[in-house]
């Protein structure tokens, strides 16, 4: 007997967007485990009475049960499982998820394996909710899902020549996806000259297990330019304005004491930078 | 073949097919239905319906102080003089207006925001009419003192809230959000009334 396709399956899935289809219905698309980046259909999702609506926001962990579509799976059951409440607590750790969610979806295509993505994400909404220093969560996330989709940035060889580069005489090319050396940056266009402190923090956040990054402590400014460089990478890699970056950026702006970055823990032992 | 496939894609009956595709929710089949009703309907009913559409876009304007859509600007809620002018409520369409108006519970003033902060879609707050929801508040005049925000309880809703909220609160202006009466995902424009009647009193500080 041949085997057959099953025609319900079950999973668990981070929703990373959701878009509208006609009149009452949405097209959610899921990143899993198993199943990597998928869209779904969730039938009457826009009626204030659907009971499923609630649990495909974005930003919320899921099991959904999907039913074998033809074009698409059709989501028969949904139940959240983490929600991420506290990042509904706060501007800055809202517009970091989101950022988080969009940064995924444009590094990953449908039917690549994404096991180690989902992990990640997971992991790092987990930590955005428990109150971890956002530039840490947001930072060591992005280095790690450009490793794990093939795109890890190089900040200590050249990328053209391959010679060690210093970190005080270092340029950088987003396009390029990281550092040239003195002699090899007016070979390339668009490098431009990156702060050596920059650079240090990217090649610790990149090399460090997340325990030991967090005991980095950035101050106000630095951070802002570490994720300025960052959120360029990101911009050039995924080939188009990233507007939730821009909205990171803007939200943080709009607060009253402008001065402040909301940061990363007080931590009498940090390594200041 | 028929009058669908023919003289190519320059054909008025092409064009009217595409024209109707362009629209929310009209799929090519819906398209290709309405454009050969057209075709067989009375001149005077095709040509009514031509005038409405040219009709609409050339009388409905932006209200300069809430830009809802309206025929006179400023439209009929602002210029009436009976509406608490303190309070405005921020909804996202000009449908949601329609929904709060007709739950008969709110007598303030409304801003349309003409959507909703939703970088998956591209939309930052600065594609938003959140400046003129700024420059309001700012005129001395106005004395507005609570800002309620009825954007839909879902990411985008929220996450537009918590900016606004970030905006006016150092203004001295109260801002407010609807209770989460409605169910979280769901889309104002489909809340029943007494759901939204609900939310709106129940009405709560933005964190
Ligand atoms: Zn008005």
């Amino acid at each position: 007997m041949p085997t057959r396709i099953p025609r319900v399956t079950k999973t668990e899935a981070i929703v990373l967007r959701h878009r509208r289809l006609g009149d009452a219905d949405r097209i959610v698309t899921l990143l899993t485990p198993a199943r990597g980046k998928i869209d779904v259909v969730a039938k009457g999702a826009l009626r204030s009475r659907s009971r499923m609506a609630g649990h495909l926001e974005p930003l919320t962990r899921t099991e959904v049960v999907l039913a074998h579509g033809r074009s698409m799976d059709i989501v028969t059951q949904a139940q959240t499982v983490d929600a991420f409440t506290a990042l509904h607590r706060d501007l800055d750790r809202l517009s970091t998820g989101m950022y988080l969610l969009e940064a995924t979806d444009r590094l990953t295509f449908e039917e690549a394996d994404l096991h180690t993505v989902y992990d990640l994400l997971h992991a790092a909404l987990v930590r955005l909710a428990r109150g971890d220093g956002l530039q840490l969560v947001a930072r060591t996330f992005e280095l790690r899902l450009l490793d794990a989709t093939g795109f890890r940035p190089e900040w200590s060889q050249c990328l053209s020549c391959n010679a060690a580069v210093a970190a005080d005489d270092a340029a950088w090319s987003p396009t390029s996806g990281g550092v040239l050396c003195a002699t090899c940056r007016s070979s390339r266009g668009g490098a431009v000259p990156i702060d050596s402190k920059v650079l240090r923090v990217l090649r610790a956040f990149q090399a460090l297990p997340y325990e030991e990054a967090a005991r980095i402590r950035l101050e106000p400014e630095l951070s802002g330019h570490v994720e300025h460089v960052m959120h360029e990478l990101m911009q050039a890699l995924s080939e188009r304005e990233m507007k939730s970056a821009h909205f990171v950026a803007t939200a943080r702006r709009a607060a009253t004491r402008v001065a402040e970055l909301p940061d990363d823990d007080d931590d009498a032992a940090a390594t200041r930078w | 073949m028929n009058a669908f496939d023919g003289p190519g894609a320059e054909s008025p009956i092409t064009r009217l097919v595409e024209a109707f595709h362009r629209l929310p929710g009209i799929g090519p089949k819906s398209a290709q239905r309405l454009a050969y009703y057209i075709l067989r309907a009375p001149d005077a009913e095709a040509i009514a319906l031509a005038e409405a559409l040219i009709e609409v876009k050339r009388s409905v304007v932006l209200c300069a102080r809430c830009q809802d859509l309206t025929t006179q600007s400023p439209c009929r809620i602002c210029s009436d003089g009976a509406r608490d002018r303190v309070t405005i409520c921020v909804v996202e369409e000009p449908l949601d207006v329609r929904a709060i108006e007709r739950t008969g519970g709110f007598h303030g003033l409304y801003h349309v925001l003409h959507g909703v902060i939703s970088p998956a879609d591209g939309i930052g707050p600065e594609d938003l009419k959140i400046q003129e929801l700024l420059a309001r508040i700012r005129d001395i005049d106005t004395g507005v003192t609570e800002v309620i925000v009825a954007t839909n309880p879902n990411l985008e809703g929220e996450a537009t809230a918590m900016y606004l909220g970030r905006l006016l609160q150092p203004l001295g202006i109260r801002v407010t959000r609807l209770a989460r009466g409605l169910p979280a995902g769901a889309d104002l424009e489909y809340a029943d009334d007494v759901t939204l009647g609900r939310a709106l009193e129940f009405r709560q500080e933005v964190g």
